[in-house]
């Protein structure tokens, strides 16, 4: 693919760290996540049960209200679970404590948001470069800039910026973390078809290329093709898990 | 890069943020520099008294001998004791100039300040005379002027040019209140110099207390000793707090620190609101950037510490430079205005570190209220910080569910439901507009009040259009044949001392004959006469001395032994003269002479009668009235930094304010274009909320202008007696000048109405 050109040095050796390919990084078991509103007890999600691989593309599917978010959130440490159990490489998130949370989300967690949540006063180049005030060892926001193909957006502020551009901008801070977890909620949706394309392929280059571990979150349900595992959530709970032994590229899909 | 987003973050809303760095900026300069400048004033004045050897007590009485400065010498705690003889008399040559005379043979204590000359020895034959008084009556070394002291008159070469550390201040009887040192002059000579030596009477001892003895405790144990070791009634000892130089400079240093603090608390309230308001905002409008950030894995702390830094950045700037701008130009200016009523070398600001404290204070207590503020948007988890607030819970108001409001029209309801439901918002409105009222108001009211004080002084209390003074030559009989021919009011002025268990003041006795020219007032203001029966007594001395009428007061004139113990006949009020007032026939009763000092009349006398030995001086009340009022300089430059803070404060902070309620209302007057409104017709909805909030805060302003001015007056000093006059200008100036601002304000915003793009402000939320 076009942004993905060049496989840096430093990512090949973050790689060997992550060769334990097939290897399971994330397990959910009864996992609730409940509100109260008034006097009534709300289910967002209920006895929720997934096992996620190390470097998998996985595509969480569901309709609006579904509970696709509230797993999203509990999987980047965003939210806590009301019970049951989620393991992080055999660490047990519901454990943690706010700080630790805070320090899980910043190690292993990159994530891109639908609106890409970029910070307005600073430019480009300063959101990726954001990421070193977090985390030790957080790539060049140059290189990672480039390697999204941003190298002549680099001192843009948002606002200058299209969707695309903004979405890959939010890619690169994700990855300039050279983060275990890239955890994407509806990343193409506001963006066009074409440029929409483009920031899957990016996505699955991350998982294919770079042995990330993607997951994202979306109620498009042709995204379901380019996905080494899709997991369908209905009404607050696991409705399916199905492995796609043979994903299709992102360029070959279309909506 | 979170420093980046924060600079950048604060020029985007920099109209808010500047309005805090003015108020932050205005509060500490006028902190810092009214108590720079005041500890500046008091540290000068205390090198000054400690390196001329300020005396601790002084005792006057009519006569004192060597052997009494033995006896005085004698006393355990008593370091050295000088005596000598202290007169009044005139300057013919310099306007009739009223000089403070000294005469003495050693000066150790109260030593002269010598500016050019040579230092004071009794044995050199001589005059050292103030320094102000030669500068501006171009009087050189060498120069000899001419001094009546009664009906002698000493020729004197000036041999130095000095100050001296117990004449701080000083005022002549014509001047009453306020000093004109070059109208009012001072001179020293030794012994050898008075004309009449065989009949020449020390009348008093200067007391230099051992320097482990100074507090208040031991200096008052002292007192009673040296009364003890010289057991004569006639004597008045008194210690520092109770001379009319050290106590006047001392009430005034205090009451600009008082002053300080006042306006300080002010202006850092209106900052404290502000960063309350616009924190609250800016954290609310980047709640999604907060929670990116959280999402992102920033911690609570760096997110916290990267939102209080804005307040704190503020602040610091703001108070940083306000203590510094304060410390460089407040002392100097006002130090400046010193210089004519108070005679003290090397005055200058000094910071002191209470400046330093307060200035850490302030900036620590809007870091604070920024950590408040913003806390709200920090303690949820970033899974619900990302999503946009949960909606406020709107509860109706009583006045929503009643009949009442179904007939309000829609502007009126829809600012009520505004008002109630931004309450922060409208109470620091309201905030500013009873700044803007209150300091207007009390500036003028303290010009006013002044007016009132001359008006009352000379033309209500005293009615005559000239004062004839005469010299102690002056027989009675002179004084009667005077009275005849101006058809005039013979009155004495004597100095006399009040003794309760709990206090002892100086003030003055009024005694009248007969005629019309001195009239009292009671206790509010209403013309009373005076009780032809017993003694009447001035409020605000009853009140220091813990009186009131019906009790017995004891007393004493100045240099009489007798004590007198007299039961308060009336309590009256007087602005200036603190004391007792009788007539002439009680003053008798008690066994006095009546010695007239003055002839009130309403005759204009012939300008030669000053030439007369008995008259020592003649007053046109006119002038006097006139010279008061160009003398109240400092009063004046308090007036005017409470109209140009009272402007600032309101600008800035309606200013501050309809940024912050015009951002919040974006959207909402969009709708309202969007379904018809007209531009002028939402214009009208928006001024009608700034108009309620106005009226409400001059109400309040009015009422707290009323209370701050009140504080002033009263505690101005111990000899005045001020009463808060509002006039009716100053109410419609007040008023119009609060509305003025407050409208125009307004006026700046609503005019935006026009140029907001409905389509745009309707657009999604970031």
């Amino acid at each position: 693919m076009i942004f993905s050109k060049k496989i840096k040095k430093e990512n090949e050796l973050q790689i060997e760290d992550l060769e334990r390919e097939g290897g399971t990084l994330i397990e959910f078991r009864d996992v609730c996540k409940k509100y109260s509103r008034g006097d009534r007890d709300f289910y967002a999600l209920k006895d929720a049960n997934l096992t996620i691989n190390e470097s998998e593309m996985v595509v969480i599917l569901g309709p609006s209200g579904a509970g696709k978010s509230t797993l999203l959130n509990l999987l980047g440490g965003m939210d806590s679970a009301s019970s049951g159990h989620i393991w992080f490489d055999g660490e047990d998130l519901t454990t943690y404590s706010d700080n630790q949370l805070t320090k899980y989300r910043a190690e292993n967690v990159g994530v891109v948001f639908q609106f890409y949540n970029l910070i307005p006063t600073l430019t480009a180049y300063e959101n990726v470069a954001l990421m070193k005030d977090i985390k030790d060892g957080t790539s060049d926001p140059r290189e990672a800039l480039s390697s999204v193909g941003l190298e002549d957006h680099m001192h843009q502020f948002p606002s200058q910026m299209s969707g695309g551009e903004q979405q890959r901008t939010s890619i690169a801070r994700a990855v300039a973390k050279n983060p275990r977890l890239l955890l994407c909620d509806e990343p193409t949706g506001a963006l066009d078809t074409v440029t929409g394309r483009e920031v899957l392929a990016l996505l699955q280059n991350m998982s294919r290329e770079k042995k990330r571990t993607v997951v994202m979150v979306t109620h498009n349900s042709f995204f379901a093709d380019i996905a080494d595992t899709v997991i369908r959530v209905k009404n607050g709970g696991i409705e399916s898990v199905v492995h796609n032994d043979s994903p299709k590229d992102a360029s070959e899909i279309s909506w | 890069m979170l420093f980046r987003k924060m600079l950048r973050d604060l020029r985007k809303n920099k109209t808010q943020f500047i309005s805090i760095f003015l108020m932050s900026l205005l509060g500490m300069l006028v902190f810092v520099g009214l108590d720079a400048e005041s500890s500046g004033a008091g540290a000068a004045v205390e090198s000054y008294y400690s390196k001329y050897n300020l005396c601790d007590i002084w005792v006057a009485g009519s006569g004192f001998s060597n052997d009494d400065v033995i006896t005085a010498n004698k006393v355990p705690g008593v370091k050295n004791v000088e005596k000598r003889l202290s007169l009044t008399g005139t300057c013919e040559k310099y306007d009739n100039a009223y000089m403070y005379i000294n005469f003495m043979d050693s000066n150790d204590i109260n030593s002269l300040m010598l500016y050019e000359g040579e230092p004071f020895d009794e044995n050199t034959e001589g005059a050292w005379v103030q320094e102000w008084f030669c500068r501006h009556n171009n009087i050189k070394l060498g120069d000899t002027i001419r001094i009546k002291i009664d009906s002698m008159t000493v020729d004197a070469i000036v041999k130095g040019i000095i100050d001296a550390p117990d004449y701080v201040y000083y005022v002549s009887e014509a001047d009453v209140m306020y000093p004109n040192y070059t109208k009012n002059g001072l001179v020293f000579m030794p012994s050898s110099m008075y004309p009449d030596k065989s009949n020449m009477i020390y009348n008093q001892l200067i007391v230099d207390v051992r320097d482990d003895m100074t507090d208040k405790d031991n200096i008052d144990r002292l007192k009673q000793k040296i009364e003890k070791a010289f057991d004569r009634d006639d004597i008045a000892v008194t210690d520092r707090d109770q001379n009319l130089s050290f106590a006047t400079y001392d009430a005034e240093v205090r009451q600009h620190s008082a002053m300080g603090i006042m306006f300080a608390v002010v202006f850092l309230a209106i900052a404290l609101l502000g960063i309350v308001t616009t924190m609250a905002r800016v954290t609310a409008s980047q709640r999604t950037q907060i929670g990116t950030l959280k999402a992102l894995g920033f911690s609570k702390a760096t997110i916290t510490i990267h939102y209080v830094s804005y307040g704190f950045v503020i602040s610091a700037l703001g108070c940083i430079a306000g203590a510094w701008i304060g410390y460089a130009t407040m002392p100097p200016w006002i130090l400046g205005m010193f210089q004519g009523s108070y005679l003290v070398p090397d005055l200058k600001g000094k910071l002191t570190t209470l400046d330093i404290e307060a200035t850490i204070i302030a900036i620590a207590v809007a870091t604070l209220v920024s950590f408040l503020s913003c806390r709200k948007e920090l303690k949820d988890p970033p899974a619900v910080t990302l999503k946009p607030p949960a909606p406020k819970k709107i509860r109706h108001s009583a006045l929503e569910k009643s009949r009442l409001w179904l007939l309000l029209d829609f502007s009126t309801q829809w600012n009520i439901r505004d008002v109630l439901r931004n309450k922060l918002r409208s109470l620091m409105g309201i905030m500013g507009v009873v700044g803007c009222a209150m300091l207007l108001i009390c500036g003028f009211g303290c010009m006013d009040s002044i007016n009132g004080l001359i008006d009352k002084m000379y033309g209500e209390l005293m009615t005559a259009k000239n004062k004839i003074m005469l010299s102690s030559d002056a027989s009675y009989g002179y004084a009667y044949d005077l009275a005849e021919k101006y058809k005039g009011q013979m009155i004495e002025e004597t100095s006399v001392e009040f003794v309760t268990e709990k206090a002892r003041k100086s003030g003055s006795a009024t005694i009248i004959d007969k005629g019309n020219y001195i009239h009292i007032q009671d206790k509010d203001l209403n013309p009373v006469k005076l009780n032809r029966e017993g003694i009447a007594l001035t409020n605000k001395m009853a009140g220091l001395l813990g009186l009131s009428e019906g009790d017995f007061v004891k007393w004493h004139l100045v240099g009489d032994d007798e004590w007198q113990y007299t039961r308060i006949a009336q309590i009256y009020r007087d602005p200036s003269i603190q004391g007792i007032t009788m007539y002439r026939s009680v003053f008798e009763d008690m066994d006095y002479t009546f010695r007239p000092t003055s002839i009130l009349t309403n005759k204009s006398v012939p300008s030669d009668l000053i030439d007369e030995d008995e008259v020592s001086t003649v007053l046109n009340i006119q002038d006097m009235k006139t010279s008061f009022a160009e003398t109240l300089e400092m009063m004046n430059a308090m007036v005017y930094i409470m109209v140009i803070a009272a402007v600032l404060l309101g600008v800035v902070v309606l200013y501050n304010l309809g940024v912050l309620s015009f951002v919040e209302k974006v959207r909402e007057v969009a709708t309202l274009k969007v379904l018809g409104f007209k531009s002028s017709k939402i214009r009208n909805i928006l001024q009608k909320q700034n108009i309620w909030l106005t009226v409400i805060g001059i109400g309040f302003g009015l009422y707290s202008g009323w209370g701050m001015l009140y504080v002033i007056c009263t505690t101005v000093s111990d000899t005045l007696d001020m009463f808060p006059i509002i006039s009716a200008a100053t109410y419609l100036i007040s008023i119009a000048g609060t509305f003025a601002v407050s409208v125009a304000v307004n006026f700046m915003f609503s005019g935006k109405v026009k140029t907001i793009d409905m389509v745009d402000a309707l657009k999604g939320v970031e």
